[in-house]
Formats: C-alpha cells, sequence, structure tokens
C-alpha cells in the first residue's frame, strides 16, 4: 500500500530517568515530553496508575511525589528524575490489604475501578495530613477526584472508616 | 423426579465484592494496560468544522516522519468494510423504529465531515506521541459548508442537508394515540402546555473508549480484539461480518472496563478502522480515545424538545396527556441502534404510573450538525420522566394541590395491569406506597414548614417529586413490543469441575457491576456451594458462551435466570450420583455447604470434590442411568420485561443572587423486586443519582450558533464532584416480579432515570415565589439569573 | 480554504527540557531561544494547554531545581520565591499571620493535587484572568521581582497584568520572587468567589482590601474583580465611592452597582455579560458587608 510508511528505526530526544517508585530503584527512557503518567505504566509496566483526562482534571492519574500528591499526567518524567514515587500498587503491604483499600471494598467505594488508584492516593495523603477529617474536609479535599460510578457516598464512607482504623492502631501501637 | 432447592445464604446478603481487591491493588487491567510486543499506536485526524467538503487530503509531509508506519483515509480503508447501517437486524441490535430512514455511515468521512470531531485519516506509529505528531501535518483541503445546529431548524426545507443521500433530516417519525385525546383536551376545566428542551449528555466514563487488535495472516489468520465494551459476543458479531472474517477466527476479549453506561453498547467506525489497519501494517494497533475525542466524537444522548400537554379536572385528576418528542440526534445514527431510541424511550415512559385514559405522542428524530446520539444509561426514560413530572408539577401549583397528593390521586393501582401506551404489561409494583414512604422518610410537612421559613430569610429551598417507573431486563419480548422482531439470547454455562470447582461462565460484560460477586452468589446459593467455591468467567468470545451484553438494566436478571436453570440441571446429576453412592432416594438428597448430604442423616454426604470426582473418573461408581455424566449445563434465559418503580424526591436550596443550585438530600424509595445484594444495588442507585445531578445541573456539551463544540474539555464539561452529590437516604419496597424466575426487576437505571425531574421540579419549586418556568436541563447558574431577571423585569413591566 | 487544525489529541509536541541549576542559566536558555522558549514551574496550568498542543514551546526551563527561587520570608513584608508551591504558601505560619486573606484565597485554588505542584509565581505568570493568586497579588498592592539578560526589574502589580494570559513580563524574563506590603494597622480584607464546584475557576470573585479608620471609614482601598474581563480588574470607581465613607447599606449598594457597570466581561458558556455584573455586584456587596466585621492590626 502506498500510504504505509518505509521501515525506520528513528532518533528520538531519549534521556535515562531514574525514579523510586514504591521503594524499588527504576530506570527508564523518557523524551523530554514524556509525561509521568506513560513513564509510569508503558516505561515502568505499573499499569496501576490510570489516565482519564490528560486535562489534569479527573484526577485518577494521582500519585505521591516525595510524599505529595502529583497529578501524573501534569508532570514530565524528566521533572521528577531522582524523586520518590509512590503509586497504588505500593499501597498494600504484601498480602494484606492497607486499612483504605479494605475500608473501600467494605463501603462499596468503587465499582468499575478506573478512579479508584487516584481515590486511594488521595485518601492516603488526606489522612496523614488530617488524621480526623470530616465529611465536609473528605469531600473538599477528594474534589479534584472524579468517580462516575458511585456517587462518592460509599468513597466518603470508606475514608471516614479507614481514618478510625488508623487512628486506632496508631493509638493501639504508640 | 423433584431435585431439592437448596436454603438461600448468599441471596439478598451484603457481600462485599470478589472483584474489589485486584481493583484495589491497582492490579485491574483495562485495555490501555495491555502491551503486546510490536504493537503500534493509531491516532485519528478530525473535522474541526461541523460541515465540510473534504476537497482532499495529503498525507505525505505526515508519513515521511520517522517513525509514522502508515495513514489511512476513507479512500483506502471505506471499500474493505462497511458503511455502519442502524437499526439493521443482521448486526444482532435493535430495529427500534421501522419507520427509519436507512443512514450509511463509511468507516472514514471521505466526501464531507459533518461534525465537529468527525474522523477523516488514521495515522499508526511508534507511539502516540508520535502519532499525533504525524496528524498535525495531514493537510486536508476543507470547503466549509452552512451547518444546521438546532432540530427545530433541521425540519425546515431549505434547512442544510446533513445526508445527503437522504429526502429529508427527520429521519424518523411516529405517533401514538389511545382514547381520545383531543376530545378529552377539549372538554377538560384546565389544560396545561410547556416546552421542555432537555439537554445533550454524554455519558462520558471515566475511562474513554480503547481497542486493541491484533490481525494475524497466514494459515491461522484470525483477529483478535481487546475492546473496552458492554457486549463481547455482539461486536465479535459486528466485526465477523464488516471484516468477512469467520467467528471462528474472531475473538474478542473484554477486559476490566473503566465504565461504560451505555456508551460502549454500541458499534463505532474506530472499532472496524483499527482491525483493518492492523492487517495492513501486519502489527497490532491500538487506539484509546483521549477526552477530547470522547466529548467530540463519542456519541452524546438525549437531546429532546418535549411540547407537553396535560388535561386535568378541578380535583387534579388527569384526564389527558399528550407529548410531542422531537429529537435533536446529530449527524449519524448510532449502531446498532436508532436515533429514535431516546424520543421513542421518552413516548414509552411518558405514563409511568399515572392513570390516565387519553394519552397520545409523537416522535421525530432529525439529523444536524452535531455529535451523534446515541444509549446513556436511563435511554430516552429520562427525559419521558422530566416532561411528565414537570407538567404534573405545574398541574399541581396552579391547581393549589399539594404535588404528593396529586400524585396519589393520579396514581395506578399496585397489581400487574396492561400498560395503555406499550403493549406489553406492568408487572405490578408498588406505586402509591413508594410515595408515601417517601414523604415519611423526607419528613415533607415539617420541610414544608421549613421552606416557608426560610423565605421569609431571603433563603430558597425547593421540594421535587418523581414518581418513576424504570423499564428493565431487555430481552426479545421487550424489543419486540418496541417493533423490532429480534430474539434475544443469553447462554450461561455452568460447570462443576474435578475438584468440586464451580465455574459461572457468561458472555454478560460488567463494567462496575459487580457480576463475578453477585453471580457468584447465586450460582452458590443454587448448587448449595461454599461461594469461595464459585468463579465468574467473563466477557471472552471464545471462553463463555453467547450473550447479547450488559445494557438495558438485564444482566442481573437475565445472568440469575439462566444460572438458576443451569444450576437445577446440575443439582439433578448430582443428586443422582450422591443418591447411587450414599444409597438414598434421588428425592432426599439435599444440598449445602458444598455437599449433598441424605436428609435427615447430615453425616451421609459427599462433598462436590466427592461428586465430582465420579462423575468424572469413575465410570463404575456412577448410577448406570446417569446418561452423559458430565457436570455442566448451558442455559439460556430471556426474561419477560420488568417495570421497577419508586419515588426520589430531592431537596435543592437556590441561591437567587448567584444562581447557584446546591442539591441538599435526595430521598429514593425503590422498589426493585427481590434484591440479590443490597450493597451493590444501593451503589448502583447512588451512582445513578449522581449522574442525575451531573446531568441537571452541570453537564453540558454547548454548540455555538455556527456548530463549534464549546465543551471539549472537562474545564467546560463538568462533571459532579464528592462536594456536589449528597449521600442518598435509600429506602427499599420489595414486589417480587411475577415475570422472572428469581422475582428481580431490572434496576441499574433507575437513578438516573428518576433523578433529573426531581432535581428540575425541585428547582421549580425553590423559584415558585417568582412566578419562572424551569423549562430545560441542565439549569445552571446562569440560567437561574436569567429566569429570575427575566421575571423581574416582566413584573416591573407590569407595575408601570 | 487552508487546512485549519483539527484538535488533536492529547500528548505534548516535541520540546527540549532544560533544568538549570541557577537564574542566569535559566535566562540565558530563554534568550537563546528567543521567545519559543518558556519557563516551566509546577506546569498545572501549562502543561495541559501542552497536551491539548494550544501551547507549543520549543524548550521548556524548569526553574524548580532552582533553590534560591523556593520560601517564604519576612521583612515586615512578605517575600515569596516565584516557584514555592502554592501548598506551601498556604501552609506559611507567616502567610497566615500576614495576609490571612491570601491563606483563604489559595484553599480555593484548585485541588490539593495541583496546589502541591502548582507554584506562586506560576499562576502570577500565566495571568489567568479568573484565577485567584493574581487577584490577590493586585489586591495587596504587592510587586514581582524578574531576572532577564539585563538584570533585575521591580513590576508594581498594577503595571503586571496586561491582557488576557499576559504579563509584562519579557520572553526572556524568569519572575524570581513575588514581594508583598506589610498589613497596615487598621487594614481588613475579605476574598469571596463564586464557582460551580469546588476548586474551579471563579465565574467571579472578588478580593476586597481596606485600611479603615477608628470610625470606621475608609481611608483606602483596593478592591479587586476576577473573572470579569481579561485581566482582573482593580474596581477603581468603587474604590473612589467608598473613600471617606462608612460602609452602610446604601453606600454598599451603591458601590455594587458601580461594579457591575465599571466591569467588562466576557461572555462564555458559564455566564453571559449580564449575568458576570450581576454577581460583580453581589460579591461587591458581600465583601464590603464582610470587611466593616473585621478587625485589623492593632495600630
Amino acid at each position: 500500500m502506498s500510504n504505509v510508511a518505509p521501515v525506520s528505526d528513528g532518533s528520538q530526544d531519549l534521556r535515562v530517568i531514574r525514579v523510586v517508585v514504591n521503594g524499588e530503584t527504576h530506570t527508564g527512557m523518557a523524551e523530554s515530553r514524556t509525561l509521568l503518567s506513560d513513564f509510569l505504566r508503558h516505561e515502568l509496566g505499573l499499569t496501576g496508575t490510570h489516565v482519564g483526562c490528560e486535562q489534569g482534571v479527573c484526577g485518577s492519574c494521582t500519585v505521591l511525589v516525595d510524599g505529595e500528591l502529583c497529578r501524573s499526567c501534569l508532570t514530565f518524567a524528566a521533572q521528577v528524575e531522582g524523586s520518590r514515587i509512590e503509586t497504588v500498587e505500593g499501597i498494600a503491604d504484601g498480602d494484606e490489604l492497607h486499612p483504605i483499600q479494605r475500608a473501600f471494598q467494605d463501603n462499596h467505594g468503587l465499582q468499575c475501578g478506573f478512579c479508584t488508584p487516584g481515590m486511594l492516593i488521595t485518601t492516603r495523603a488526606l489522612i496523614e495530613s488530617n488524621p480526623d477529617p470530616s465529611e465536609a474536609e473528605i469531600r473538599e479535599h477528594l474534589s479534584g477526584n472524579v468517580c462516575r460510578c458511585t456517587g462518592y457516598a460509599g468513597i466518603v464512607a470508606a475514608v471516614q472508616q479507614a481514618a478510625r482504623e488508623i487512628a486506632s492502631a496508631d493509638g493501639g501501637g504508640a | 423426579m423433584s431435585v431439592q432447592t437448596p436454603q438461600h445464604r448468599y441471596v439478598g446478603e451484603r457481600l462485599v465484592r470478589v472483584e474489589d481487591p485486584r481493583l484495589l491493588r491497582g492490579r485491574g487491567q483495562y485495555v490501555d494496560d495491555i502491551d503486546l510486543p510490536g504493537m503500534a499506536h493509531a491516532a485519528f485526524v478530525r473535522s474541526p468544522f461541523p460541515h465540510a467538503r473534504i476537497n482532499g487530503i495529503d498525507v505525505e509531509a505526515a508519513l515521511a516522519l520517522d517513525g509514522v508506519f502508515g495513514i489511512f483515509t476513507g479512500k483506502d480503508l471505506n471499500h474493505l468494510a462497511g458503511p455502519l447501517i442502524a437499526g439493521r437486524n443482521d448486526y444482532g441490535g435493535a430495529t427500534l423504529g421501522s419507520d427509519l430512514l436507512e443512514t450509511k455511515r463509511q468507516l472514514l468521512a471521505a466526501d464531507k465531515a459533518r461534525h465537529v470531531g468527525d474522523a477523516v485519516a488514521v495515522v499508526v506509529a511508534r507511539d502516540r506521541y508520535l502519532a499525533e505528531d504525524a496528524c498535525e501535518l495531514v493537510h486536508v483541503d476543507w470547503e466549509p459548508l452552512p451547518a444546521v445546529v438546532d432540530a427545530n431548524e433541521a425540519l425546515s426545507d431549505d434547512s442544510p442537508r446533513v445526508d445527503e443521500a437522504l429526502a429529508s433530516n427527520n429521519i424518523v417519525h411516529k405517533d401514538f394515540e389511545t382514547g381520545d385525546v383531543q376530545a378529552a383536551m377539549d372538554s377538560a376545566p384546565h389544560v396545561f402546555r410547556k416546552r421542555f428542551h432537555h439537554g445533550r449528555c454524554h455519558p462520558a466514563p471515566l475511562e474513554p473508549r480503547g481497542i486493541i487488535a491484533d490481525w494475524t495472516t497466514g494459515a491461522d489468520r484470525g483477529v483478535t480484539v481487546w475492546i473496552s465494551h458492554q457486549m463481547a459476543h455482539l461486536m465479535r458479531t459486528y466485526l465477523s461480518e464488516l471484516l468477512q472474517m469467520p467467528e471462528g477466527r474472531l475473538r474478542v476479549i473484554v477486559p476490566d472496563v473503566g465504565g461504560g453506561f451505555g456508551l460502549k453498547a454500541h458499534l463505532f467506525t474506530e472499532d472496524v478502522v483499527i482491525p483493518l489497519v492492523s492487517r495492513a501494517l501486519d502489527r497490532p494497533v491500538k487506539w484509546i480515545e483521549d477526552r477530547y475525542e470522547n466529548l467530540a466524537a463519542s456519541n452524546h444522548a438525549r437531546e429532546v424538545f418535549c411540547d407537553i400537554e396535560a388535561a386535568a379536572d378541578d380535583d387534579g385528576r388527569l384526564l389527558a396527556l399528550r407529548m410531542k418528542f422531537l429529537g435533536d440526534v446529530g449527524a449519524y445514527s448510532p449502531v446498532p441502534y436508532t436515533p429514535w431510541i431516546d424520543v421513542g424511550m421518552a413516548a414509552k415512559s411518558m405514563l409511568g404510573s399515572y392513570d390516565i385514559d387519553n394519552v397520545g405522542y409523537t416522535t421525530d428524530a432529525v439529523l444536524t450538525n452535531k455529535c451523534p446520539t446515541g444509549a446513556y444509561r436511563g435511554v430516552g426514560q429520562t427525559v419521558g420522566q422530566c416532561a411528565r413530572e414537570s407538567i404534573v408539577d405545574d398541574v399541581a401549583r396552579k391547581l393549589d394541590i399539594d404535588p404528593f397528593e396529586l400524585r396519589l390521586r393520579n396514581c395506578i393501582g399496585d397489581e400487574p395491569r396492561v400498560n395503555p401506551i406499550g403493549p406489553h404489561h406492568y408487572d405490578g409494583g408498588s406505586y402509591a406506597e413508594c410515595l408515601r414512604k417517601a414523604r415519611d422518610v423526607l419528613g415533607y410537612d415539617e420541610l414544608r414548614e421549613r421552606q416557608l421559613e426560610l423565605r421569609e430569610q431571603g433563603r430558597y429551598i425547593g421540594i421535587g417529586i418523581c414518581n418513576f417507573m424504570e423499564h428493565g431486563a431487555w430481552g426479545s419480548k421487550t424489543y419486540r413490543a418496541h417493533g423490532a422482531d429480534r430474539p434475544f439470547i443469553d447462554l450461561v454455562r455452568l460447570t462443576v469441575e474435578p475438584g468440586g470447582s464451580v465455574v459461572v461462565a457468561t458472555g454478560l460484560t460488567p463494567n462496575g457491576q459487580g457480576h463475578e460477586t453477585t453471580f457468584a452468589q447465586l450460582a452458590a446459593d443454587a448448587l448449595g456451594a461454599d461461594l469461595e467455591q464459585v468463579r465468574v468467567v467473563q466477557a471472552d468470545t471464545e471462553r463463555t458462551p453467547f450473550s447479547m451484553g450488559t445494557r438495558g438494566s438485564r444482566s442481573g436478571v437475565v445472568g440469575s435466570g439462566a444460572i438458576l436453570r443451569a444450576a437445577e440441571d446440575l443439582r439433578e446429576k448430582m443428586a443422582q450420583i450422591a443418591a447411587h453412592q450414599l444409597e438414598a432416594a434421588v428425592e432426599d438428597i439435599e444440598f449445602g455447604g458444598g455437599k449433598a448430604s441424605v436428609r435427615g442423616a447430615p453425616s451421609q454426604a459427599l462433598t462436590f470434590r466427592e461428586i465430582a470426582q465420579i462423575a468424572y473418573f469413575a465410570p463404575e461408581k456412577q448410577p448406570e442411568d446417569i446418561g452423559e455424566p458430565a457436570l455442566v449445563s448451558t442455559r439460556s434465559y430471556d426474561p419477560d420485561p420488568t417495570y421497577g418503580n419508586g419515588t426520589v424526591v430531592a431537596v435543592v436550596e437556590v441561591d437567587v443572587k448567584t444562581g447557584i443550585v446546591k442539591t441538599e438530600r435526595i430521598v429514593f424509595v425503590e422498589d426493585c423486586g427481590v434484591v440479590l445484594n443490597p450493597m451493590i444495588v444501593d451503589g448502583q442507585i447512588a451512582g445513578g443519582v449522581a449522574q442525575g445531578i451531573g446531568q441537571s445541573l452541570l453537564e453540558q456539551l454547548a454548540y455555538d450558533v455556527d456548530g463549534q463544540l464549546l465543551s471539549g474539555t472537562l474545564k467546560d464539561f463538568l462533571y459532579p464532584t464528592a462536594g456536589d452529590v449528597p449521600s442518598v437516604e435509600i429506602a427499599h419496597v420489595v414486589t417480587p416480579s411475577p415475570a422472572t424466575t428469581s422475582g428481580m426487576k431490572g434496576v441499574a437505571e433507575s437513578g438516573i432515570i428518576a433523578t433529573p425531574a426531581a432535581v428540575v421540579n425541585a428547582v421549580a419549586d425553590a423559584l415558585s415565589p417568582f412566578s419562572v418556568e424551569v423549562d430545560h436541563t441542565p439549569i445552571t447558574p446562569n440560567d437561574v439569573r436569567a429566569l429570575l431577571r427575566a421575571a423581574q423585569a416582566s413584573s416591573q413591566a407590569a407595575t408601570t | 480554504m487552508p487546512a485549519a487544525a483539527g484538535a488533536v489529541g492529547m500528548k505534548p509536541a516535541a520540546f527540549r527540557y532544560v533544568a538549570p541549576a541557577d537564574i542566569d542559566e535559566a535566562v540565558a536558555v530563554l534568550a537563546e531561544h528567543g521567545g519559543d522558549a518558556k519557563v516551566l514551574a509546577g506546569g498545572q496550568s501549562l502543561i495541559p494547554l501542552m497536551n491539548m498542543r494550544m501551547s507549543r514551546p520549543t524548550a521548556l526551563v524548569d526553574v524548580c531545581r532552582i533553590a534560591s527561587l523556593s520560601g517564604v520570608s519576612a521583612n515586615g513584608g512578605l517575600t515569596i520565591g516565584a516557584a514555592t508551591r502554592q501548598a506551601s504558601v498556604a501552609a506559611s505560619p507567616l502567610v497566615a499571620d500576614a495576609w490571612p486573606v491570601l491563606t483563604e484565597a489559595l484553599s480555593h485554588v484548585g485541588h490539593p493535587a495541583t496546589r502541591s505542584r502548582g507554584t506562586f509565581g506560576g499562576s502570577i505568570a500565566h495571568a489567568d484572568p479568573s484565577a485567584e493568586i493574581p487577584a490577590v497579588l493586585l489586591a495587596l498592592g504587592g510587586e514581582v521581582v524578574a531576572k532577564g539578560p539585563g538584570g533585575e526589574r521591580v513590576i508594581p502589580a498594577d503595571d503586571l497584568f496586561i491582557a488576557h494570559f499576559t504579563t509584562d513580563l519579557a520572553e526572556d524574563e524568569v519572575l524570581t520572587e513575588v514581594r508583598l506590603p506589610r498589613r497596615e494597622p487598621g487594614v481588613v480584607s475579605v476574598f469571596s468567589e463564586v464557582v460551580r464546584r469546588r476548586g474551579d475557576f471563579a465565574l467571579v470573585g472578588v478580593v476586597a482590601v481596606a485600611q479603615m479608620d477608628d470610625d470606621k471609614r475608609v481611608r483606602s482601598s483596593r478592591i479587586v474583580l476576577f473573572g470579569v474581563g481579561e485581566v482582573p480588574f482593580r474596581a477603581s470607581g468603587v474604590e473612589d465611592l467608598i473613600r471617606g465613607q462608612q460602609l452602610d447599606d446604601s453606600i454598599v449598594a451603591e458601590a455594587a452597582r458601580h461594579a457591575a457597570q465599571e466591569i467588562d466581561p466576557i461572555p462564555d458558556v458559564q455566564g453571559s455579560v449580564e449575568y458576570r455584573r450581576e454577581l460583580a455586584a453581589d460579591r461587591v456587596g458581600l465583601a464590603l458587608r464582610q470587611l466593616t466585621t473585621q478587625e485589623g492590626v492593632p495600630a
């Protein structure tokens, strides 16, 4: 077919990116323009982080970079060279679901599961900064994360349960 | 021979979902998570114009880009497959509306583009970034044409013609009447009229559409397709026909799906283009829809103008109801459905649980130069409820009758009965009871007092009611009733494996509904197995038997019916084996706890594993009359239609200074018959409510007068977020359906079917002191202020 | 007809990423690209535009690795490094003490996940007319420092915002810091906005700052509306009207009417000109009433 291009290897503006993801050092290649979401998903194979808009609105792609919330579709991989990144894959402790994950299951805080990784990461950041959030604070904190399935009630209940459980576990351990 | 039915252990229980752990760990697998060796990535060149002749497409510069594998236009692909024709029986869809003017859609627009976002070429490259670079270098010689953007204008003879092969932009007209509407209107003491514009909506699942096609040639030729979809087997049927590939060489796999809501129950042109370019380039090709494409070119839904007339006597008894539905259906027919679905379902649901003798409607569906419209959760039914409930509240207000009371006066009885505007029966429900219960849960009288108190303080709350019906469990009979003589078939295969595991294999294709859990609950109870023994396999044409897919609130009912039948077959076979081994009568064998035991002697028992070992490996231990010992049964179920019902009440507060509407409460009383898993039912309701609030108040797909889309990003199309949706107060009434084996009714759409009408009515109620008419969705703050400004101007004009 | 570029995709066009170690290097890279390069800070406004290919710089100069550009310090007023994350400014006790109205405004800027990346200076340089931070800067009468090939210069907020998404910053200048004045005794301030949803850009918002006399008369004020036109808008008519006045009901009502008339809103899907005028009146009225209930720092 005339509209099929000849085979070529091409040469790109590639750089090596080294990051620590969920405690493990990863090295991968990225163009200057490679979004962190694409780098995590397609270069490192960590597909738990989802991409719902690439317009910086839906929150599905939220990860933690050096402990801070970050929309990975609004960040270039090059910007986080050398950073510590946490994704949904790092939340559970081995076989054991994290209390936040368990709370989402208990409260039907997910249906299709697509927004869930972003919700979990955002919840984790909330509970770390505010161990006893009110319902209004939870709704405000999650306002940048869209869920199209649940109507949010299950998510809000899950965050409340998770906060309670984490607080009582911390209290018990202290 | 009669084999015992086991006790329920799981059905009706609030069990957490078995699919959750993998999704919570980020170990789900959605289409874009799949990576194949050598895979290339596609991006589409789309029209920036609403209507434009294509005088030529120059791909040379784009093709020269390093890493671009191929670029294809309509000239390259349209002769290979298609066109797509909506409503054709052989697509296995539905000919809803047989008077349809047939529209033919080419895979890629070749002569002219008909809406902003219409695809004209596809680029395939090493990665998506590069594919998009190349899209920018594709030079299209456009010749813009006048566009028609409004359905009312599209009806006129001198309107631009969207499809030049057709004699009119109006591609389907139907009307219906029962009783004598005009006579009733003429003699009624009160007649009410209004025009209501139901705005464009979008299912907008959080995961956009996406497909990977891997076409292999040679002796093992075949196509494997991974697609984010709601109907794995029908997709195979469509592709088999279009690609002229035998079904046996076509495999469609639907992995985890990030929401569907009807959008993914269509056949889109991209679904055919991607396999074709995979063949042309001899490598797997992936296309993931981006959010702009999703908003501009995936199907919109339910833009309908409703002209409503209602006649009532002095007591508010409704004597006649007539509606004209004019659908603005966009540039193409949705496949396999037709553009009649929204206006048609609006019409079919306009009566609901009201007892009115004289009812009539007309429906028209008109092509415009906007994004095509198709199925979105609650197809048409949302529009029908909005139109009816809105005029019902007008009647109540103008006759000064309480809106609950008016609805009770016009409510049908609970028994199954003929639906006067549809040929099939209502299966009975709790129409008045739900109204009363909603009033109680709400604390209605106190709330009305509070409303008056707040008004004194300049605060305006409103209470809006919708007494609704949900038409669910779509099957052959439903389609036939809608004029589509097309059988539905859904098979479920139930197997007891040699080790005693139970496998449910179904082609129903979930996208968040939790089938892995609910079908396991059903199968475990139906067999007397432990839940942990059961595994549900779904949505892969090579591993599951045929199904028409997950849509129209049908999967729970259809799946349960087939599972119950297959389980009965397996129990019979297993009882024979157990009875023979335990030296008991077949009639005395009971199932439960993963065992078959002898009634009254629970220690005399065989586990499923022990029975299966005999069935598979020990012919000498089988009874002589066992026939085939295989512990497998494939059964189907084609239900009668079901009608869930309920009452939703919305309480809103309108800030009359800013026009901002806040939804304070949603009370939702629901009767969906027997409940399989209340947690999942409540989740379906709550999710639908959120979508209903979104489409009533926030979500907008705006076009300017020239046909340019103004809502191409999520900064413009506003999803409801956590602060916009209250926690829904849900209450249940249970009227088991006599129409289905399980007593269940479809439920997945009720939230979105009912909530918009309640919200619209609540806003109207809040603004009732200002004499404004709320006549469209979405009701934006800008619109609220415009209504109040106009009312103020006219009252000032009246006083001067 | 020549090909109009259709909207394409969600991946940015190619560019060169540079992360200079200091400001001089950043300025040099910008100069080298002659206007085709852009400063990258948090990227929360720029990257969506790049993903949609509505912005296509040939190079991005990432200033977030330049340590001297981050941090908040108090020196009578406040000095905020341009690349300080919005979340850090929002959490800063120095800011909460000096200008609580800024802390309040920051809680309305986007969402937690954008505030943690988005920078204070980035929002100012982006100059979205519906954004909160530029409006606060203008209302507080702050100034920014820019460094270019010719050295440093200070731009008062009043001269900074030129047009839609356009500031007085030259293409080869880097915004280095933002300076806010000291809060004088008797100064009170209010932030209020109308949004469709939490975290959205404002339909209309107001930042009102006033210095009050002992008898509750307005000595001077800066009333800034945002979401009402090309740039954050100083309602100087309102300022003139309330100068020397006690903010009683009639003056507030008159000021609100005045605000509605002196703006020049741009209609869009979210709101007509009329609607935005009504919102401006509503917010100015609300802000002026709230000013009277506040206590400034004592003299």
